[in-house]
């Protein structure tokens, strides 16, 4: 029954999202085109196949995860569209289509031993995940090498054979996961010990050192990466992993205290030490001191969220194109532009029953693996959300990550499909 | 282990939650704060985008009209078909430099309310028309075109109106621009260009520049005189080759030097008619500064003109300031010293003696017409003010009529027509005389006869330079007009 139900939620994000497409059409004088039946097309068969395989694979998986997503899709890719139709939103349609085709490939990869399989290569996924954290390094006059964009040194440029072509991708994208099965897989194991306080400090009384040996190294050598490469969304990200989860597995308050107590240090050192987190900082306070200058994208996000007021410009009647970044790191202000606060509230509150679903498949698990691995995976996809859209309306500083589903790239959207299969896949083990 | 869970996921829902609280406040309660903020580029381009109304002249020629962008259907781009004949008065409406002209000034009627805003929604939802209204100006196309070949590339100004109506039927300040050059790609250093242009070409020197109006300030010094009983036309005055100021060692001499008729007696009548300074200044020191600014006042002097446009006041001291200074009281009666106006100002003057010494309230707006082509408003003929008594504006009609077939103005002359005026020669430091012409014609019209008043300016003597004076060089442009437009 519920896939069935789930059948025809996909099926309605894919006609949401042709109905994007073709009301991004309408002001240009354009209507019901070939890329409106792109888009359903494309929509239908990576949802499909993703269907399918839950279907064949992991029939009592949780029918909502792929739905909400397939919605967030939808709407991201509307305003995508409407902001660069050619060549972003085509090639976002590939990326759409390659993570359907990822995800399936993990449900039919899972399909005996579910993602339990995943425990023995804990270390290889570290290895893996600090490799792709260091390939942005690589340098320049490699075939393969790193690139920097806006001050930060996150992508991986892969020069292709063909003409002068080039290949683009964010590695931290990949790597959040793979290091998210680690850590699950980690402190499954080690939880009791590291929950047990066998000595002490002064009054303070701590686990044994050995146990947290590995976190520590991969928490460190992960950070060092990222503030190397100047990226402190990322690393805001990946800290938050670390604490939340570790809490998770031992109970204690006492470390998202420390956790915290060392991100403010951390953020206080970061602020010191580089001037593109100081111009981040004083253009959130102060966006409107440096309008022409560090204020610019933060005034641009701003006038874009009073302009759209309640219900929005409608699809491509606003200006996003104004706010810097808008297909990508900014896409909910041109959302909000657009689709006005109702549509504003409407993501935010897909995202939240996104982490509700995930949330759940953590609580139901039996298993503490995969019970770590669904809270860890949920905490990746709805902290990332909470730091991008807290900057885009001036909560929080800007931190530079997509929104989950919605910004334009292809490492992003591939990563979350297979967030949300590894999800259904654990929802799946757990029902049966 | 699921109590942790629990706490993170509520934490998580916390922080949902603040992000609702915060994107809220931000999108609706202070919102229109950064809507309307100034620096908000979507304010500009919106305006710009909008559909205006279309401007046509009294005959029906478009001079600005709205199209949909080929590229782009939501945008309108603004086109103005005549090019450089209207620029002044119609302006432009811009993104990079504005909105001038009655773009600027008529914007509430050429604007569309069509937008995507609620209550643009809420008003179309309930049939309201949503589509601009169009302007019909009172210029005439051919008179415009007649008096911007007449005064070429001159530096300068022509002004015509219906002196009964108030309506100006020809309004050209040379040089001009073409205004779709600024609305156009290329605007930035088009528009810049323009802005250090030395011959000031985006200045509306009909309204907004004031020159010294010279000898045609002496129709508003022989009103003065009239009018405060101390003359009359057949006054006589004695006639001297130079006019000595009291107080001081200058003098006053007559334009082509010696005595200006033949150095008897003369009367007012023929002295206005042959400009002579020696005797005006004879009459400025005998009515005094009191009755020369009440006279300037009552023409309009240091009121702005009421108008669709902003207009520049024309300058006239107050009495207090020189009542003392006899030399420069008997300047200031022959249009000289600090005594300053705009061509409207002028032709306004030439207009009240033409309607019996009542000045209309001039304008450039004849009806708001909406997108059926049905008329909203009309703009009816309205007093503005009384420059002088009907008796007086009869004498000078006679004396300025002198002025054309037998004085200085003869050049302005119209085969068959009662054409009056006077001219005017403004001597400014280290550069060539502005010449002047102000007039109308015909005198005594039927009623159903048309009747135009004109003021002519060039600037620094335009191509005659040094040589210039207002009987040979704006004169004939004035005539050249005046005939086009009776004797159609």
């Amino acid at each position: 029954m519920s896939r069935n139900a789930e059948a025809a939620l996909l099926l309605l994000a894919a006609v949401i999202a042709a109905m994007g497409t073709a009301l991004a059409n309408f002001p240009r004088g354009v209507g019901v085109d070939a890329q409106v039946a792109l888009t359903f097309i494309v929509f239908v068969a990576a949802f499909g196949a993703v269907h399918l395989s839950l279907r064949r694979w992991a029939p009592t998986a949780n029918p909502y995860l792929f739905p909400i997503g397939a919605l967030l899709v939808a709407v991201g890719l509307t305003e995508v569209y409407r902001l660069d139709a050619d060549p972003l939103a085509a090639l976002q349609r590939w990326w759409l289509l390659a993570g359907g085709l990822a995800a399936a490939l993990v449900v039919f990869l899972l399909r005996d031993e579910g993602v339990t399989v995943l425990r023995r290569y804990r270390y290889l996924f570290l290895a893996a995940s600090v490799a792709l954290l260091l390939l942005p390094l690589l340098p320049e006059t490699w075939p393969l090498h790193g690139a920097e964009v806006n001050g930060s040194r996150l992508w991986v440029r892969l020069e292709l054979p063909l003409g002068d072509r080039s290949l683009s991708f964010q590695p931290g994208e990949i790597a959040k996961v793979l290091l998210t099965v680690f850590l699950a897989s980690y402190l499954a194991d080690r939880h009791t010990a590291m929950s047990a306080a066998t000595r002490r400090i002064g009054r303070l009384q701590i686990p044994e050192p050995r146990h947290f040996g590995p976190i520590v190294i991969a928490a460190v050598a992960s950070f060092g990466v990222l503030v190397y490469q100047r990226d402190l969304g990322a690393s805001l990200l990946l800290f938050a992993l670390f604490v939340g989860l570790v809490y998770m597995a031992t109970g204690k308050a006492a470390y998202l205290v420390a956790g915290g107590g060392l991100a403010a240090a951390g953020g206080i050192i970061a602020f010191q030490v580089f001037d593109h987190v100081q111009r981040r900082v004083s253009s959130w306070l102060h966006p409107f001191d440096d309008f022409t200058g560090a204020g610019f994208q933060i005034a641009q996000s701003l006038f874009a969220l009073g302009s759209g007021s309640l219900t929005g410009s409608g699809v491509a009647l606003g200006r996003p194109d104004l706010i810097p970044a808008a297909s990508t790191d900014f896409v909910f202000a041109a959302v909000a532009e657009e689709m006005g606060l109702a549509g504003s509230i409407a993501v935010i509150a897909a995202f939240a029953l996104l982490i509700a679903a995930g949330m759940g498949i953590a609580l139901r698990s039996r298993d503490l693996f995969r019970k770590f691995l669904a809270a860890g995976l949920t905490l990746v996809v709805g902290v990332q959300a909470i730091l991008i859209i807290a900057g885009v309306i001036r909560l929080l500083p800007v931190t530079g990550i997509t929104l989950p589903f919605m910004s334009y790239g292809g490492s992003s959207l591939l990563a979350n499909m297979v967030i949300l299969a590894l999800l259904a896949r654990i929802s799946h083990g757990d029902r049966a | 282990m699921n109590g942790p869970i629990r706490n993170l996921a509520t934490a998580l829902f916390v922080a949902f939650a603040v992000l609702i609280g915060g994107v809220t406040y931000t999108q609706a309660i202070i919102g229109p704060e950064y809507r309307d903020d100034a620096r908000n580029a979507r304010l500009v381009t919106a305006r710009a985008a909008r559909e205006r109304g279309t401007i046509i002249t009294r005959d029906g020629t478009v001079v600005a009209e709205s199209f949909p962008d080929p590229d782009d259907p939501q945008v309108f781009r603004r086109s103005y078909p005549e090019g450089e004949l209207y620029a002044h008065v119609v302006g432009y409406a811009t993104v990079l430099f504005g909105t001038t002209g009655l773009e600027a000034s008529r914007s509430q009627e050429l604007v569309s309310d069509r937008d995507a805003t609620i209550s643009g929604v809420i008003n179309a939802l309930f049939g309201g028309d949503l589509r601009p209204n169009g302007l019909r100006l009172t210029l005439d196309h051919d008179l415009q075109s007649a008096a911007a070949d007449a005064i070429g590339n001159q530096r300068g100004v022509v002004v015509a109106l219906d002196p009964r109506t108030g309506e100006l039927l020809a309004l050209v300040s040379s040089p001009r621009f073409d205004p779709n050059t600024l609305a156009g790609r290329s605007a930035g250093p088009v528009g810049v260009a323009l802005e250090d242009d030395p011959g000031r070409p985006l200045l509306d020197r009909a309204l907004r520049q004031t020159y010294a109006p010279g000898s045609t300030f002496k129709a508003v010094t022989a009103t003065a005189a009239l009018e405060s009983g101390t003359a009359s036309a057949a006054t006589a005055y004695p006639d001297p080759p130079l006019l000595p100021l009291p107080g001081s060692t200058a003098v006053i001499r007559n334009f082509a030097g010696g005595v200006c008729v033949d150095g008897t007696e003369v009367s007012l009548a023929e002295a206005f008619i042959h400009s002579c300074n020696t005797i005006f200044g004879q009459i400025g020191l005998e009515i005094g500064a009191d009755a020369l600014v009440t006279a300037a006042r009552d023409a309009g002097f240091g009121l702005e003109i009421p108008l669709e446009l902003d207009t520049l006041a024309s300058v006239i001291p107050a009495a207090s300031s020189f009542r003392n200074d006899l030399p420069g009281v008997a300047q200031t009666a022959l249009g000289q010293r600090d005594v300053q106006a705009t061509p409207l100002q002028m032709a306004l003057v030439a207009a009240a003696v033409a309607n019996g010494g009542e000045i209309m309230v001039p304008h450039l707006v004849a009806e708001v017409f909406s997108a059926d082509a049905e008329v909203v408003e009309r703009t009816a003929p309205q007093v503005w003010r009384r420059a002088m008594n009907p008796s007086t504006a009869r004498t000078l009609a006679d004396m300025m009529e002198g002025v054309v077939t037998a004085g200085t103005g003869r050049r302005a002359a119209v085969p068959g027509i009662r054409i009056a005026g006077k001219t005017g020669t403004a001597e400014v430091p280290d550069r060539p005389p502005h010449v002047w012409f102000i007039g109308f014609g015909p005198v005594d019209p039927a009623p159903d006869e048309r009747q135009l008043a004109v003021a002519v300016l060039v600037e620094s003597g335009g191509a005659a330079g040094e040589d210039a004076t207002g009987g040979t060089v704006a004169a004939p442009i004035a005539g050249e007009i005046m005939a086009a437009y009776l004797t159609r």
